[in-house]
């Protein structure tokens, strides 16, 4: 097996692919051939990581040309890609460099996020379109003296998009994203819209009108890959969707 | 074509441009180095760091956090299970009601005796306060049908206790506290590895960090430093915690002259995923999972009558560790968490984080399937040696969650405590710090000016070197040395051959060179760095393991299979005297509950 992996630095005219033979073990992740790589092979290799367990959001990079986290991602699962999702096409995933699927696993930065070195990628846009949201509770009461009751059925909702763990795959598969910098993303209206749901919160519609905007709501397309991407199954195209036919109803009733 | 070549200005130049902003005169650049000052500085972004920064910042206080990782990267993001409070939302078996008292009772019962109980007490006091001011914040936790946070049962716990977001805790709490410090505009220095406290005349004045992405040192001079950087897991083979615990504080903390305490205190979980160690909370078993040997037995009726599979871990890891050498465990060294019997539907609401982790990891569907667990390092009970104020033997120095030993958890934590600890302690030594702050004078910058030089020399030193044992291997030998020589069963010879080992690999560790000579995004600098902390916390855990001669928790000796309460109630105090490791004890505050023999 090859792990065929970019490599850049600051300075370089343009990038270069490093090719490492490894063999590959049960259970093995990518992860565990970047670390091969980076022991055995070259220790300047840059990657990021920190939980190996799919739960931080740290490792999200492109594999076999589809956004995902390194950690969770199996040698095995490449070499047949029995799951292997189709993704909307869009510029980052084509064609850089020829690879075998069959016996190469391709390793890229995660896309529309400058590169610094090597697989590790600025993610500055990707949390500043977090912060546009203003993701915090503005609840709509004084704190009361015990819990403010919710209903299961509320917090199952809710549940769905704060399982979030903002690792930016959804941001580097949308092919909006790619073409138009101003989009806020699917991760940042998802989180937008857990805020819009949440029974506590106290101007509820007023946070759809937050993303109100050309580049909000109404940039996404829908082409679905920040859904088939996600490793927590958050749908930020339901979000979006729901939030349009808010607004919407909003605007016709006013 | 990619469209990825454009390097930008880097994340760590815009963060400092954000903390310059508020500080704009007080920054300077002498030479490559930045020197940066601020009131007070937290290390570590994880639950406590955070939660300790909003609380100084509601104080209008200069306070910035400095971490390693992304704050949302940090640990705390994975701790599963929940958090325990006493908010009685749920009755006993019996119709009564949970108080705090009951709870601190089962504290330090679980610690084995070797929790402070003062501190014990403040925590379980201020439990419910903390669980609802995380949901005031926005927090969702689990409901009951009536609305309430919900709470479930745990191991060593006289009632259903502990509050959960399914099994995404950490992750709902972590997020919760970074979206209010991003609110309240605190600046943080991302990836800045924080590689030296600088100290004088017993007083901390600032420490010294490596910006990762551009490998320039930074100096931070500071009137108070509150040191929180979780746990040191990494010196293990077989561990829950992230890449990242490497126990950095604790070592940081130590060179400096500050002990670290009952360190070797280590909390073996007795239900990670085989293979590759990732946890399986304990939740699993709260909900009604049991565990099953090879025979098909349920095992723990004879380790825990009472409790079974919920006894607390310490008693439940060391069982299934006898399973496994007594031939009644599956090849490869493991038993199974059986979990099918509480259907697909409660495995899908109130388990779904670790289902897709088995899925994903172990390729085990546990609805379907049991799923193949050994015990695994979880947690470290020891760390700097702090009092219940956060204060160490280092005026100016503080310490609180995994990184510090308040020591709420003695010789072993129940589950559910941990996160409890973080926010409980990172508010309340927040204001001990508030309180303090205005009686510090401004400290010197000379100092700190000097000790950037000193690690810059220093890296430079390390990147000129060639030759020498490959880092990577020294690191693998560590971990297994620590695993075999001081894991679940320890004696005094296999653990002498193991200090040995480790004194060794540090003999190596000075001598290792690494190709990569660049300054910028150098990770093998860094986990060279990282190493050299690991080693001197493997030494303290070993000195510590070998001068325990008794059985208490975590810490069990086949050849002193008994607690010895004569001998060793009292916490091991490690301090680095004329370069040597030097022990010595203190003793534990008692006087709430009394001294019982520990059955379940």
């Amino acid at each position: 097996m090859k792990l065929k992996v970019y490599r850049y630095y600051e300075g370089m005219v343009s990038p270069r692919y490093d090719i490492f033979e490894f063999e590959p073990y049960s259970g093995m992740t990518v992860l565990n051939a970047l670390f091969q790589f980076q022991e055995q092979f070259d220790d300047s290799l840059a990657f990021r990581y920190s939980c190996r367990g799919a739960v931080c959001g740290t490792c999200a990079m492109l594999i076999n040309k589809i956004p995902r986290l390194a950690c969770r991602t199996q040698i095995t699962s490449l070499i047949n890609e029995e799951n292997k999702i189709s993704l909307s096409t869009y510029p980052a995933i084509e064609e850089t460099v020829p690879w075998d699927p069959e016996d190469e696993v391709l390793v890229e930065p995660l896309p529309h996020l400058p590169v610094i070195k090597d697989l590790i990628v600025n993610t500055s846009k990707f949390f500043r379109d977090y912060l546009f949201v203003e993701p915090v509770l503005k609840p709509s009461d004084p704190a009361p003296e015990k819990e403010r009751l919710m209903e299961p059925a509320a917090v199952k909702e809710l549940e769905q998009y704060t399982n979030c763990i903002l690792c930016a795959a959804c941001f580097g598969a949308c092919p909006i994203n790619g073409g138009n910098p101003k989009y806020l993303g699917p991760a940042a209206l998802a989180k937008l819209y857990r805020f819009y749901i949440d029974p506590r919160e106290r101007k509820r519609k007023s946070r759809l009108k937050q993303a109100d905007i050309p580049y909000g709501w109404w940039a996404c397309e829908f082409r679905g890959n920040c859904r088939l991407v996600c490793p927590k199954n958050v749908p930020p195209n339901t979000a979006i969707a729901k939030a349009r036919v808010e607004l919407t109803k909003n605007n016709k009733s006013r | 074509m990619l469209i990825l070549k454009k390097i930008f200005q880097i994340r760590g130049d815009e963060t400092i441009t954000l903390a310059s902003n508020q500080n704009a005169e007080s920054n300077s650049t002498k030479g490559s180095s930045v020197i940066h000052h601020h009131d007070i500085l937290i290390i570590g972004g994880g639950l406590t760091g955070l939660r300790a920064a909003l609380q100084i910042s509601d104080a209008d206080l200069d306070v910035v956090v400095i971490s390693k990782v992304h704050p949302l990267r940090s640990h705390s993001v994975a701790a599963q299970g929940g958090m325990n409070a006493s908010l009685g939302n749920i009755p006993g078996e019996d119709g009564s009601i949970d108080s705090w008292e009951t709870h601190a009772y089962d504290t330090v019962k679980g610690s084995d005796y070797l929790a402070d109980q003062n501190a014990v007490s403040i925590m379980c006091r201020e439990a419910p306060t903390t669980v609802l001011e995380l949901e005031h914040m926005g927090m969702v936790w689990s409901r009951l049908d009536n609305g309430k946070i919900a709470q479930r049962p745990f191991g060593g716990a006289g009632f259903p206790r502990t509050c959960y977001a399914a099994d995404r805790t950490g992750h709902n709490a972590l997020n919760t506290l970074y979206e209010h410090v991003m609110d309240c505009n605190i600046p943080i220095y991302e990836e800045f590895f924080v590689t030296s406290l600088v100290h004088d005349n017993g007083r901390c004045v600032g420490c010294t960090a490596i910006e990762i992405m551009t490998g320039r040192v930074h100096g931070f001079v500071a009137k108070a430093i509150l040191m929180a950087t979780g746990g040191f897991g990494r010196i293990f083979s077989k561990s829950t915690n992230a890449l990242i615990n490497n126990g950095d504080g604790q070592a940081i903390a130590l060179r400096a002259g500050v002990p670290l305490k009952d360190m070797e205190f280590i909390q073996f979980h007795p239900t990670t995923l085989y293979g590759t160690n990732i946890l399986m909370s304990e939740g699993a078993r709260g909900e009604g999972g049991i565990l099953v040997n090879r025979d098909g037995e349920r095992f723990m009726k004879h380790y825990a009558p009472k409790s079974i599979d919920l006894a607390p871990r310490d008693v439940v890891a060391r069982a299934i560790e006898m399973e496994i050498a007594e031939g009644r465990g599956y090849e490869g060294g493991y038993v199974h968490l059986d979990l099918r019997h509480l259907g697909a539907d409660k495995i899908m609401e109130r388990l779904p984080g670790i289902r897709q982790i088995a899925i994903d990891f172990a390729g085990v569907d546990p609805i379907i399937d049991p799923i193949p667990i050994q015990p695994g390092q979880h947690y470290s009970m020891g760390g700097i040696d702090a009092d219940i104020n956060g204060v160490t033997l280092l005026t100016g120095f503080y310490a609180a969650g995994e990184c510090a030993c308040i020591s709420v958890h003695g010789a072993n934590r129940l589950g559910g405590n941990s996160i409890l600890e973080t926010v409980v302690f990172g508010r309340l030594i927040a204001d001990k710090i508030i309180e303090d702050i205005s009686n510090i004078p401004k400290p010197e910058v000379e100092l700190v000016e000097n000790a950037v030089q000193e690690i810059d020399t220093r890296i430079e030193q390390i990147l000129e070197r060639t030759g020498g044992k490959h880092l990577f291997i020294i690191i693998d030998s560590m971990k297994h040395t620590m695993f075999n020589k001081f894991g679940i069963f320890r004696d005094s010879q296999r653990m002498k051959g193991g200090l040995s080992e480790i004194k060794k690999l540090q003999d190596q560790v000075s001598q290792v060179s690494i190709n990569n000579k660049d300054r910028a995004v150098n990770q093998a600098l860094i986990r060279l760095l990282e190493l050299e902390n690991m080693l001197l916390l493997a030494e303290v855990v070993a000195y510590g393991a070998i001068n325990r001669e008794e059985s208490r928790g975590s810490h069990t000796r086949t050849d002193y299979p008994k607690r010895d309460d004569k001998r060793f109630l009292n916490h091991t105090i490690t301090l680095i005297q004329d370069g040597k490791i030097n022990i010595s004890n203190k003793p534990v505050n008692l006087g709430m509950f009394e001294l019982k023999e520990r059955v379940y």
